[in-house]
C-alpha cells in the first residue's frame, strides 16, 4: 500500500475519536458550558467500554457501558455547574483529573488484556475504490457511526426547533428563559450529550482502534477534541474538515521517517532538508492542532465584526435566574 | 411527603461555616476516597495514617513533603497571581516545562563553576517561562483572547515539544527521551538530608516576596483593585494592560523556576515525565489558597503530603499512586460544593399533599 | 370605546427591601386607548410594567384582566394573558434571524397534539413555512416591514424594534406596553414607530407606553397617568391638560427659590471642551456636539432625565470614553484624547453615576478604594515600589471621619460593598473631594441616597466650590440643581437645549425643557391644540 493510501487509511480511523468527542463538546458548549473534563470522559469511556466487553464478552455492551461511564462523569459536571453554578473550567479540570486517577486506579486489573475489538466491515463495490475504498469504506461500525452522527447532528443542531432553542440559551440564557425556553432542561441535556459522546469517543478507542486497554490511553486526543471545536468555531462543516486534519497530522507523525524521506526527496534542495526532518518530526507535528487553534482564535479577535464568528456569547456564564 | 427544598443567598457567612469549610473538604474527599480503596480491600485508615501522620513525621518522610510542595507552591502562585487580577493561569504546567527545558540546556552546554552555573539556570529557566507566560498575558491584553484556552494551548505545546527535544537535540546518551544527567556543577546540593536540595530556600524567599508584592507594593495594590473591578479600576486610571501582562510574567517567572529546580534538584535529569501535573494541581492549590500567600502554602504542603505520601504507599501497601489524583480531583470537587453550601441557605422542608401549604409558597422579588 | 376596562390596576405596591419602588398604585386602562405613562427616572414606571408583565410580583395589590384578577409567575404566563412587553433593551438574538426570534420558545407551529408522535415532531421537527406566512400576514396588518431571513444583528435600531413588536403581536395580545420606546431611534424613526402605534388601536390593540417626553404623549395618547416618586399623582385626558401642567406633575409643585450661598466670585477658565460627539455602548450617537466650559469655583449644574447622554459626556471628561470628534482643554492643557490616569493627574475628580459598576471594588476594603486616587501621588508611594500601607489607613481613617462615613468598622476590613448607598457615596465623593481637585465631574452625585446623607453630600459640593474647584453636576433632581448651581443647562438628546441661571428659572420650566427639549409655550396652550 503507498504511503498516502496508508496514512489516509490511518487518518479516517482516528478521526472517529476526535469526531465523536468534538461533536459532544460542540453541543455542550452551543449551551452555555464549557467542558475541559472530556479527556477523562473519554478516559472513563475507553475502560468502561473496555472492562465491560471482556466481563460480558459483548463489544456492543462494553460500547454502551462506556456512553454510560462517560455521562456519568458529565452528569457531575452539570449539577455543578449548571445547578451549583460552579466555575466551568474548575469543574472541568477536576473532572479530567478524577477520570485519570479513577481509570488509572481501577484498570490496573485491564492492563495486558486485549479482545477482539470491532471489525471492519467492508462494503462491497465501493470498498474497490482505488485508495479511497479501503481508507474510507472498510472501517469498523463505530466508525460508519460516527459518520453518520456527523449530519445528524448538524441537522438537529441547524434544522430543528430544539437546535434553535440549544442555540438561544448559548447567545442569551435570560432573553431563552423569559421566551419560555427550559434553559436548564436543555443545558443538562446537552452536558450530558456531550459526555455520552466522549465516552463513545474512549470506547472506540480501547474497543475498535487499539483492542486493549492502556493508562492514559487517550494521550491528550480529549484536550485536541477540546481545540477543535474552537479552530472550527463552533460549526460542524469546520468541524468535521478539522477532524480529519489534526487526525491527518496524527497519522503522518505515526510514519514521520516515511513521510520525511518522502518530502525531502520530492522538494531535492538538500539545504531545506533539515528544515522539512524538523517541521515533520511526530512531536513537532503533534503540536500543530494546539497552534493552529491560538492562530485561529487570534485570527477571530481581530475581527471587527464579531458577529458571524466566535464562541456562543454565554459561554462560561452560569445562568441564574435572580 | 414531599421535601421541598428553598435555596436562598445568604446574607453573612457563619463563622463555623468559613472556618469548617476547608475542613469538611478534605474530610469529605477522604471519605469517598475510602470507597476505592476498600474495593481492592485495602484498609483506608491504615492509608491514611500512613500518609497523613506516619510518613510526614519521619525526617526522610517531611524531607518528600517539602520537596514536593516546592513545585507545587510556585505552580500554585503561577496561578494565583493571576487569579487575583481577576485570570485564569492554565499554562502553569507548560511554563514549567519551557524553564526546565531552557534550564537543562543551559546545564548541559555551558561549563561554568557551580556557584556561577546554578544562579544562571535559575535566571535563564525564570526568564524563559516569563516570555512564555507573557504569551497568553499579550493576547488577553492586546486582543481579548480568552487566557483560559491559549494558555491551555500552550501547556500542550511546549509539553509535546519538549518530547521532540528529548528525542532529538537534547538527548542523552541512553537513547531513551531523556537528557543525559546534568553535570555536576549544575546539580543543587543537598541540605539537611540527602533528600532535600537547597532550593527549598527558595520557598521562604518566594512565600514572602509574594506575600510583599501583594500587601505591601502598589503594583500589588492595582492587581488587587482590577481583580475586583476592573471597569472601576480603569476610570481610576489603572492600566489593565500593563497588568495582564504583568500577572502573567510573574507566574510564567514562577513556573520556570519551579520547573528547573524540579529537574536539577530532584531528578538530576530532564526526562519527558518528570512533571506528574503540578501545573494542573497547581489550580487546585491556588483555589484552596485563595484567600493569601500563606494560604496556597499550606494547600501546597497538603498536596505536597498527599504526593509525596502517595509515592511512598504506592511502593509499602501496594496503594496505586492514581488514589492520589483521586483524592486530589475529589478535594475540588466538594471545594466547589462547599462553596455553593457557603453562599446559599439550604432550606428541607417536610410537606404533605396539602393544598394550602402549597399556595402558601407566593412570588418573591 | 367600551365602558368596562380591559386593566385595572388596584393598589399594586411594590417593595425591594426598604425601598418601596411602587406605593399603591391604583388606575384603569380602558380597551383600545393608547394609554401614556409619564414619569421622571426612578417614578416606579419601569418596576410597575415589569409588575405587569409577570417579571416581578406585586408587594401587594391586584392586576385584573377584563375584570379578573391574575397572577403572574413568569412572563409566559402575561404572555398567555395577553399582554407583551417591549423593553427598553431589547430581549433578541443577534446571530438568530428575525423569525427566528419571533417563533423563540413556541414549538406548538409544528405540531399541536398531544401524542408521542407530536412531541417528538415538536422538538426535532421544525416549521417554518407556517410562522413565516403568520409573520407576513402580521406585518402587512400592521404595517410593519422585515425581511425574516435576516440576522437581527445586521437590523438598524428602528427595524429591531419592529421585531420585538411583531414578537409580540404573534402571540396573540391585547395589550401591548412600551418601556420607553423612542429613546433609542432616530426623529424619523419615531415617526414611524407612531404611525405603527397608530395602525395597532386601530385593529383594535390597547397600548400602554412608558415615556418622559410630553411631545409623545400629545402627539400619541388618550390619556395619561403621572407618577413620581412611586405615588400615582393623576391620571387625566391629554385633551384637556397643558404641557406646563405635566410637567408640574412630573416634578413637583414650582417652587421659589432663594439662593442664600455664598456668592464666590468665579475664577479662570478650568475646563473648556468644544463640539464633543461621542457615541454609547451600542454605538449610536449619544452626544451630537457640546459645548461646555467651566470656570474656577463655579457650579454649572446639567439638567435632564437619564439617558440623554449625560453617562457618555462624563465618561467622555475623564477620557474613559473615546471622543469622535471635539477638544478637551484642562487649564488651557489639551487633553483631548488622553487616557484616564494623564486626566485623573491633571486633576480632574470623578463621582460616577453606577457607585457600584464604576466607583467601587466591592469586596475590597474601605481603605482600598479610599485610596485608589491617590495611592500614586508620590506620598504613599514614595518609593515608586512600595505602598505604604499604615499611611493610606490612616488617610482612609481621616477620610471617614471628615465625611461621615458609617457603618465602617474597621477600615482595612470592613468591604466597601457593605457600606449603604449613601455612605459608600459619602465615600467615593471624600475620596474624589480631598485630593482639592481643578474640576469635579459629578454625575447623579445623590441618587439612591437617604435624606442626611443627601445633604452632607450637598454641603461639601459647595465647600469644594468655594474651595476653588470648578464643578460639573449631572443631576436629575431639580431641587438640587436649582439650590447650587451658578449656571444650569438642560440636556436632551445628546445636546445642550437651554443655558440659564436659577434665579432666571424654576422647576416646571426646566422640567418642560427635560420633557420635550424646547421653551415652554409663551402661553398656556392646551394640549390639544398644541397639535
Amino acid at each position: 500500500m503507498s504511503l498516502f493510501a496508508a496514512t489516509l487509511e490511518s487518518t479516517v480511523r482516528l478521526a472517529t475519536p476526535l469526531l465523536l468527542a468534538a461533536m459532544g463538546e460542540i453541543i455542550a458548549e452551543r449551551s452555555g458550558v464549557l467542558n475541559l473534563g472530556v479527556e477523562g470522559m473519554m478516559l472513563a469511556g475507553a475502560l468502561g467500554g473496555f472492562a465491560a466487553a471482556v466481563l460480558t464478552g459483548s463489544i456492543w455492551v462494553g460500547f454502551a457501558v462506556g456512553i454510560l461511564a462517560g455521562m456519568t462523569l458529565a452528569l457531575l459536571h452539570a449539577v455543578l455547574c449548571i445547578s451549583l453554578n460552579a466555575d466551568q473550567v474548575i469543574s472541568g479540570i477536576m473532572l479530567t483529573l478524577l477520570g485519570v486517577g479513577l481509570t488509572t486506579y481501577f484498570g490496573r486489573g485491564y492492563v495486558g488484556q486485549s479482545i477482539e475489538g470491532f471489525q471492519r466491515i467492508a462494503i462491497p463495490g465501493l470498498v474497490e475504490i482505488p485508495i479511497l475504498g479501503t481508507a474510507l469504506f472498510s472501517i469498523t461500525a463505530l466508525d460508519y457511526l460516527s459518520l453518520l452522527l456527523v449530519p445528524v447532528v448538524w441537522y438537529v443542531l441547524f434544522r430543528t426547533n430544539i437546535g434553535a432553542e440549544i442555540t438561544a440559551v448559548g447567545e442569551d440564557p435570560e432573553t431563552a428563559d423569559t421566551a419560555g425556553v427550559p434553559v436548564f432542561h436543555i443545558q443538562y441535556a446537552c452536558v450530558l450529550i456531550g459526555g455520552a459522546l466522549a465516552g463513545a469517543a474512549g470506547a472506540q478507542l480501547s474497543l475498535a482502534f487499539t483492542n486493549f486497554w492502556g493508562v492514559e490511553m487517550t494521550a491528550g486526543r480529549g484536550w485536541i477534541a477540546v481545540a477543535l471545536v474552537i479552530f472550527a468555531q463552533w460549526r460542524i462543516i469546520p468541524l468535521l474538515g478539522g477532524a480529519y486534519f489534526f487526525a491527518g497530522i496524527d497519522a503522518l507523525s505515526f510514519r514521520s521517517s516515511a513521510v520525511r524521506e518522502y518530502v525531502v526527496d520530492l522538494v531535492g534542495i538538500s539545504a531545506l532538508e533539515s528544515m522539512f526532518q524538523f517541521l515533520l518530526n511526530p512531536q513537532v507535528m503533534n503540536t500543530y492542532p494546539y497552534l493552529l487553534t491560538i492562530a485561529v482564535l487570534w485570527y477571530v479577535m481581530r475581527q471587527t465584526n464579531r458577529n458571524e464568528l466566535g464562541a456562543p456569547s454565554a459561554l462560561l456564564k452560569s445562568y441564574d435566574r435572580e | 411527603m414531599i421535601p421541598e427544598v428553598t435555596v436562598t443567598n445568604r446574607e453573612d457567612v457563619p463563622q463555623w461555616l468559613s472556618y469548617g469549610a476547608p475542613l469538611g473538604t478534605i474530610l469529605a474527599a477522604l471519605l469517598v476516597a475510602s470507597v476505592p480503596l476498600l474495593w481492592l480491600n485495602i484498609n483506608p485508615i491504615w492509608v491514611y495514617w500512613e500518609l497523613f501522620v506516619s510518613q510526614p513525621t519521619t525526617v526522610s518522610g517531611f524531607a518528600d513533603v517539602v520537596r514536593t510542595a516546592l513545585p507545587l507552591f510556585f505552580a500554585g502562585l503561577a496561578v494565583y497571581l493571576p487569579l487575583k487580577a481577576g485570570l485564569w493561569n492554565i499554562g502553569a504546567e507548560g511554563q514549567l516545562f519551557v524553564g526546565a527545558v531552557v534550564g537543562a540546556a543551559i546545564a548541559l552546554h555551558v561549563e561554568l563553576p557551580s556557584l556561577l552555573l546554578i544562579p544562571l539556570m535559575l535566571v535563564a529557566a525564570g526568564i524563559a517561562g516569563a516570555l512564555y507566560g507573557a504569551i497568553p498575558g499579550y493576547l488577553r491584553a492586546e486582543h481579548d483572547v480568552n487566557e483560559i484556552i491559549s494558555s491551555l494551548m500552550l501547556t500542550f505545546t511546549a509539553t509535546t515539544f519538549t518530547g521532540y527535544l528529548l528525542r532529538g537535540p537534547l538527548q542523552g546518551s541512553s537513547g531513551q527521551s531523556a537528557t543525559d544527567r546534568l553535570p555536576d556543577a549544575a546539580q543543587l546540593p543537598s541540605v539537611l538530608t540527602p533528600r532535600l536540595h537547597v532550593g527549598v530556600g527558595l520557598i521562604v524567599v518566594v512565600a514572602l516576596a509574594s506575600y510583599i508584592l501583594l500587601n505591601h507594593t502598589r503594583l500589588g495594590y492595582e492587581i488587587v483593585f482590577i481583580g475586583s473591578n476592573p471597569a472601576a479600576a480603569t476610570q481610576a486610571g489603572i492600566s489593565t494592560y500593563k497588568i495582564y501582562i504583568t500577572v502573567f510574567v510573574l507566574g510564567g517567572l514562577l513556573a520556570g523556576i519551579a520547573g528547573i529546580v524540579e529537574v536539577a534538584g530532584v531528578h538530576g535529569r530532564l526526562f519527558e515525565d518528570f512533571s506528574p501535573g503540578y501545573g494542573f494541581t497547581a489550580v487546585a492549590v491556588a483555589l484552596l489558597g485563595r484567600n493569601g500567600v500563606g494560604q496556597v502554602l499550606l494547600a501546597a504542603l497538603f498536596f505536597g503530603v498527599l504526593t509525596a505520601g502517595g509515592t511512598t504507599i504506592a511502593v509499602t501497601q501496594n496503594v496505586p499512586s492514581a488514589l492520589i489524583d483521586v483524592i486530589v480531583a475529589l478535594t475540588i470537587l466538594f471545594l466547589l460544593t462547599a462553596e455553593f453550601v457557603k453562599d446559599h441557605r439550604i432550606n428541607i422542608a417536610w410537606r404533605g399533599s396539602d393544598p394550602e401549604a402549597a399556595s402558601q409558597t407566593g412570588g418573591s422579588p | 370605546m367600551t365602558t368596562d376596562p380591559l386593566l385595572e390596576l388596584e393598589g399594586i405596591t411594590k417593595r425591594f427591601g426598604e425601598v418601596v419602588a411602587n406605593d399603591d398604585i391604583s388606575f384603569s386602562v380602558d380597551r383600545g386607548e393608547v394609554h401614556a405613562l409619564l414619569g421622571e427616572n426612578g417614578a416606579g414606571k419601569s418596576t410597575l410594567m415589569n409588575i405587569l408583565y409577570g417579571l416581578y410580583s406585586p408587594s401587594s395589590g391586584t392586576i385584573r384582566l377584563n375584570g379578573d384578577p391574575q397572577t403572574f409567575e413568569a412572563p409566559k404566563d402575561a404572555i398567555d394573558a395577553g399582554i407583551g412587553m417591549v423593553h427598553q433593551h431589547f430581549m433578541l438574538i443577534p446571530r438568530m434571524t428575525v423569525l427566528e426570534n419571533i417563533v423563540l420558545g413556541e414549538r406548538e407551529h409544528t405540531a399541536t397534539g398531544d401524542g408521542i408522535v407530536d412531541r417528538f415532531k415538536r422538538i426535532f421537527g421544525r416549521d417554518r413555512a407556517g410562522p413565516r406566512e403568520r409573520l407576513s400576514e402580521l406585518a402587512e396588518q400592521y404595517g410593519l416591514a422585515v425581511d425574516p431571513s435576516e440576522k437581527v444583528w445586521e437590523l438598524d435600531v428602528g427595524e429591531q424594534q419592529r421585531v420585538e413588536i411583531l414578537k409580540a403581536l404573534y402571540r396573540d395580545i391585547d395589550l401591548l406596553i412600551l418601556d420607553e420606546p423612542t429613546a433609542v431611534l432616530t426623529p424619523t424613526e419615531s415617526e414611524q414607530l407612531f404611525e405603527t402605534i397608530s395602525t395597532l388601536v386601530d385593529e383594535g390593540l390597547t397600548v400602554i407606553f412608558i415615556t418622559h417626553k410630553l411631545w409623545e404623549i400629545e402627539r400619541l395618547a388618550d390619556r395619561v397617568t403621572v407618577l413620581r416618586n412611586g405615588k400615582r399623582i393623576e391620571t387625566v385626558e391629554t385633551d384637556g391638560v397643558s404641557r406646563s401642567d405635566l410637567a408640574e406633575m412630573m416634578v413637583g409643585r414650582e417652587v421659589l427659590f432663594d439662593i442664600d450661598k455664598a456668592r464666590v466670585p468665579t475664577g479662570e477658565t478650568v475646563l473648556s471642551a468644544s463640539g464633543l460627539q461621542a457615541r454609547d455602548d451600542r454605538g449610536l450617537e449619544a452626544i451630537a456636539g457640546v459645548d461646555l466650559t467651566v470656570e474656577a469655583s463655579e457650579i454649572v449644574g446639567i439638567a435632564g432625565v437619564s439617558g440623554n447622554g449625560q453617562r457618555e459626556l462624563a465618561e467622555c471628561l475623564i477620557g474613559y470614553r473615546p471622543l469622535e470628534a471635539g477638544q478637551i482643554e484642562l487649564d488651557g492643557k489639551n487633553l483631548t484624547g488622553a487616557a484616564p490616569r494623564t486626566i485623573i493627574d491633571s486633576g480632574v475628580s470623578f463621582i460616577p453615576e453606577d457607585r457600584y459598576a464604576h466607583g467601587c471594588a466591592e469586596e475590597l476594603s474601605v481603605m482600598h478604594n479610599a485610596g485608589v486616587k491617590i495611592y500614586r501621588n508620590g506620598e504613599l508611594d514614595s518609593s515608586r515600589l512600595f505602598l505604604d500601607y499604615d499611611g493610606l489607613e490612616s488617610y482612609a481613617d481621616k477620610l471617614v471621619d471628615r465625611f461621615d462615613v458609617r457603618g465602617v468598622t474597621d477600615v482595612n476590613r470592613t468591604p466597601a460593598g457593605t457600606l449603604s448607598g449613601g455612605n459608600l457615596q459619602k465615600l467615593i465623593l471624600g475620596r474624589e473631594l480631598s485630593r482639592a481637585p481643578r474640576l469635579l465631574v459629578a454625575n447623579q452625585p445623590t441618587r439612591g441616597v437617604d435624606v442626611g446623607a443627601i445633604e452632607h453630600i450637598r454641603e461639601q459640593l459647595v465647600e469644594q466650590q468655594q474651595d476653588g474647584t470648578g464643578v460639573v453636576l449631572i443631576s436629575e433632581d431639580l431641587d438640587e440643581i436649582l439650590d447650587l448651581s451658578d449656571r444650569v443647562l438642560v440636556m436632551y438628546d445628546g445636546e445642550f437645549v437651554h443655558e440659564t441661571t436659577p434665579a432666571e428659572t424654576n422647576k416646571w420650566e426646566l422640567g418642560v425643557y427635560m420633557s420635550t427639549g424646547a421653551a415652554p409655550a409663551a402661553d398656556d396652550q392646551l394640549i390639544s391644540e398644541a397639535q
